[in-house]
């Protein structure tokens, strides 16, 4: 009888010691997916790789050949399409300190908005979904779904060493996956010569990344004082540069919410006056144009991303100059 | 053997609330083979069963019976011959159901290679090809088509909302204009602006997001090209 209480303690503390493995298992299985995204985050700045990758969108293969290196803590890229018309990009990046509002979001750093934080956990879902092998190497699948109807859902995969992302899937809102980028073929190695670096076109495109909208600390960049702004975005998107209005009158703004990305451009020169509103799409970018009028004079307003398109036309419909949306406040306090 | 008979009043109990599994009642009816005892034998599984009954008919406060019809049921029933199954009928039964099983299985293996299926590293080729991204998304707002201005675009607007292009290898922007315009600007213009448009926005996705090279494949200078012809 002793024996048999004996055996069911042991029982018991056996079947508990399994519930709380299988708790702190899952536990780990839900920190790691989010680990991952953010060592992504990480390896993509600072690793040097050079490899082939190719993207695939609608049935139809594009490939590109990409070189990236870090020296001196400054990064390079060079980035050659391999087929179709000639294009070739020499970049030079940001320093590995430059830590940009979506690598804050990516790295699970909180950003300050309008006095409330934004997580990136707070918009979408993080799932490991097993193992799978990309480009002869090991990698963890990643299903990232998005909890509103206003971005698209992802699948990543991210290598088990390096941690750097080998497969990206873009889901549309019903799980149709709408593009694949995906290496086939990459290796790590610590120097890359610089003459994989140096172009071999005459007219490549030269880049030469603006440092300034680094983030010095937990805070949002803000834009100079600009005359419009948009009255809606969609939660959890951060501005993460602005381009004042130049010689040819087009100011920018590009919005992230650490995965997903899209641009405001406002026009108001000549050319771009004459264009009809309308909708534009080139593969997963959709582009929605739309007109205003403000101080007697036309205005083109164009939002491109990769965002649904009726989040895009929500967007637009909500940018307004700001002296039109002061007025009424002002009148208000006026009588 | 104290330990059995408890479990088998427990399964009985269960019995008489519905509540069995199909594996007690398969049990209690061996018991039931097996002991052949009368009602009167009090440790009968049938005594058992009846004085369960009496509990509980007594409780509910409807009338108490102490007679044992079982005996003569089971003899009315066996002399019954219409219920007799034909050698042929157990026969069919017996395939049918083992079609309904064999479909059950069916269903079970699809089941398991659906459920499975969605494993994103076996994402096929096929499915981009033939997925229609205007049917994912709806465009909202009645898009009106290219007016008669806009002819050499109309090629390219195939091109990219076809899907089976033959002529061109990439992909061009496909514009829709939502108000018939009154023609005040040049076609190329758009289009060139719709590149440049584009084209920022790509550079700075890959530098404002961690989509790493990602950007740069999805904006080809296809446009900047066609201009140029």
């Amino acid at each position: 009888m002793l024996l048999n209480k004996r055996f069911i303690n042991l029982k018991l503390a056996a079947l508990l010691a399994a519930v709380f493995m299988h708790g702190s298992l899952s536990a780990q299985q839900m920190e790691s997916a989010y680990d991952l995204i953010a060592r992504m985050a990480k390896a993509s700045k600072e690793l040097s790789y050079k490899g082939l990758f190719t993207y695939e969108y609608r049935g139809q293969l594009r490939s590109v050949k990409v070189v990236h290196l870090v020296r001196e803590g400054q990064t390079y890229e060079r980035i050659v399409h391999m087929d179709g018309p000639e294009r070739e990009i020499v970049r030079r990046g940001d320093h590995l300190s430059c830590m940009r509002p979506a690598d804050m979001l990516l790295r699970g750093s909180p950003l300050r908005i309008n006095d409330s934080y934004a997580h990136l956990e707070d918009y979408y879902d993080f799932y490991i979904r097993g193992n799978a092998r990309i480009a002869g190497r090991k990698v963890a699948l990643v299903e990232v779904l998005p909890k509103d109807k206003l971005r698209y859902g992802y699948i990543v995969a991210i290598d088990k060493e390096t941690g750097l992302m080998l497969q990206s899937i873009l889901l549309s809102q019903s799980g149709k996956p709408l593009e694949r980028f995906q290496y086939v073929d990459i290796s790590f190695v610590a120097d890359i010569d610089s003459f994989e670096l140096s172009s071999g076109m005459a007219d490549s495109e030269d880049i030469d990344v603006n440092q300034s909208a680094c983030l010095e600390n937990n805070q949002t960049t803000q834009p100079e004082r600009s005359e419009w702004e948009p009255q809606w975005l969609p939660p959890g998107f951060v501005l993460s540069s602005y381009q004042p209005a130049g010689a040819d009158g087009q100011e920018s703004w590009m919005y992230t919410d650490g995965l997903a990305v899209f641009s405001i451009f406002i026009d108001s020169n000549e050319q771009s006056r004459q264009f009809p509103p309308l909708d534009a799409k080139l593969g997963t970018t959709v582009a929605v144009l739309t007109k205003a009028n403000y101080n007697d004079q036309h205005y083109a307003i164009c939002v491109v991303g990769e965002i649904p398109r009726s989040t895009a036309n929500q967007i637009a419909s909500a940018i307004r100059p700001l002296a039109t949306l002061n007025k009424p406040s002002e009148e208000a306090q006026g009588s | 053997m104290s330990d059995s008979k408890e479990r088998l009043a427990e399964s009985l109990s269960a019995l008489m609330d519905g509540e069995t599994t199909e594996i007690e009642l398969h049990r209690i009816l061996k018991e039931v083979g097996i002991d052949q005892g009368q009602i009167t034998d009090s440790k009968s599984v049938r005594h058992t069963w009846h004085r369960y009954h009496m509990v509980s008919a007594s409780m509910a406060g409807e009338p108490v019976s102490r007679l044992d019809m079982s005996a003569s049921i089971s003899a009315a029933v066996d002399a019954e011959g219409a219920h007799r199954i034909h050698p042929l009928q157990k026969f069919m039964n017996s395939t049918g159901r083992f079609a309904i099983a064999a479909s059950v299985a069916m269903v079970a293996v699809l089941g398991v290679q659906q459920l499975n299926s969605p494993d994103p590293s076996s994402v096929d080729a096929i499915q981009f090809a033939e997925m229609d991204i205007n049917g994912a998304e709806q465009n909202s707002g009645p898009a009106i088509q290219f007016p008669s201005g806009f002819q050499p675009s109309i090629q390219a607007r195939t091109v990219s909302a076809g899907g089976n292009n033959k002529t061109s290898q990439h992909l061009v922007p496909v514009v829709q204009v939502r108000k018939a315009a009154n023609q005040q600007f040049s076609e190329n213009e758009l289009r060139a602006y719709m590149d440049d448009i584009m084209l920022k926005h790509s550079n700075n996705a890959a530098l404002n997001s961690n989509q790493g090279m990602l950007p740069f494949a999805r904006v080809t200078k296809s446009g900047a090209n066609s201009n140029k012809e």
